[in-house]
């Protein structure tokens, strides 16, 4: 596998983001389909508890973005569906952890020069620190 | 049971620093300690130490999770390993007096360049919009606006830089 280092044309481009909007639109049937409704409702709705559960949430939210920060440039082995294993450089994620975009994507038709993952297809991503 | 997914972040907040044994769907099983777990896809993050004693960081992704098992608990000696090596900027190195006199360096450099900005305990705050913890670096600026962090990082950057000219002077 090291061998291989051409470069595969690119097959498909998947479509971009919308050119008016951030790209996060939570209303588009992706979103609806793919994300559960992200609040989880807690049973007690006294002010008090709900602001413990965002800083929670924001605490947690805070150090998974920072281990994105820290995975980004790194190769990183992606384990996927049926013990497929494949390596690539990391770029960045969406935020809803929808999709990964990688480079040198290394598979069995050739090194992808610039790809993108679902993470539905993900199973964990592990790197060196 | 409730699925993984829908609990709440207290469960999963409760699993932050303990080695876990992380079983999904294929009935693999990842061992690790927690890091975090993502609240928005329910991604674990796991530290663990390999054969070859490098540490290596897995991210498990929600979808993918179908149980949690907590195998020993952490202490806060392994909770300060874990934000050394996954939080290196958050050096805790700096004592009460330290941190008072930067603050109050960085508050007065931003007065001087016509910069809002209050004092509120240990955190600076300018224009309710941007917020400056310790220890008062560029990356400890926090706000929504673009604009404003660019501008107030680059004059706590210019701080800084003054008062390593004054030491090397």
């Amino acid at each position: 596998m090291s061998g291989m280092k051409t470069p595969v044309s690119v097959l498909r481009l998947p479509r971009g983001p919308e050119p008016n909007s951030r790209g996060f639109d939570p209303t588009s049937p992706r979103f609806i389909a793919l994300c559960p409704t992200t609040l989880p409702s807690s049973s007690s709705s006294s002010g008090s508890a709900d602001e413990e559960e965002q800083r929670l949430r924001a605490e947690l939210r805070e150090r998974f973005l920072r281990t994105l920060l820290l995975m980004t440039g790194k190769r990183v082995r992606f384990d996927m569906h049926e013990h497929v294993r494949v390596h690539a450089r990391f770029g960045a994620s969406d935020i809803d952890v929808l999709n990964l975009q990688v480079c040198d994507l290394e598979t069995p038709l050739g090194v992808q020069r610039e790809a993108l993952l679902r993470s539905q297809d993900v199973i964990a991503c592990s790197f060196e620190v | 049971m409730l699925q993984w997914r829908d609990r709440s972040p207290q469960h999963w907040h409760e699993l932050v620093n303990h080695e876990v044994c992380v079983t999904n769907r294929d009935q693999q099983r990842f061992e690790g300690r927690v890091f975090t777990v993502d609240p928005v896809s329910a991604s674990v993050v796991l530290l663990s130490v390999q054969e070859s004693e490098r540490l290596s960081v897995r991210v498990i992704l929600g979808h993918a999770v179908t149980d949690v098992q907590i195998l020993r608990r952490g202490t806060e000696e392994t909770e300060r390993q874990m934000k050394s090596v996954l939080l290196p900027d958050r050096a805790q190195s700096l004592s009460a007096e330290e941190l008072k006199s930067r603050r109050e360096s960085v508050r007065l450099w931003l007065e001087q360049n016509r910069v809002p900005v209050t004092e509120d305990g240990e955190v600076l705050r300018v224009a309710n919009a941007l917020t400056i913890s310790a220890p008062y670096r560029p990356g400890d600026c926090s706000s929504a606006n673009e604009i404003i962090l660019s501008r107030v990082q680059s004059l706590v950057e210019s701080n800084d830089e003054k008062i390593r000219g004054h030491l090397r002077s």
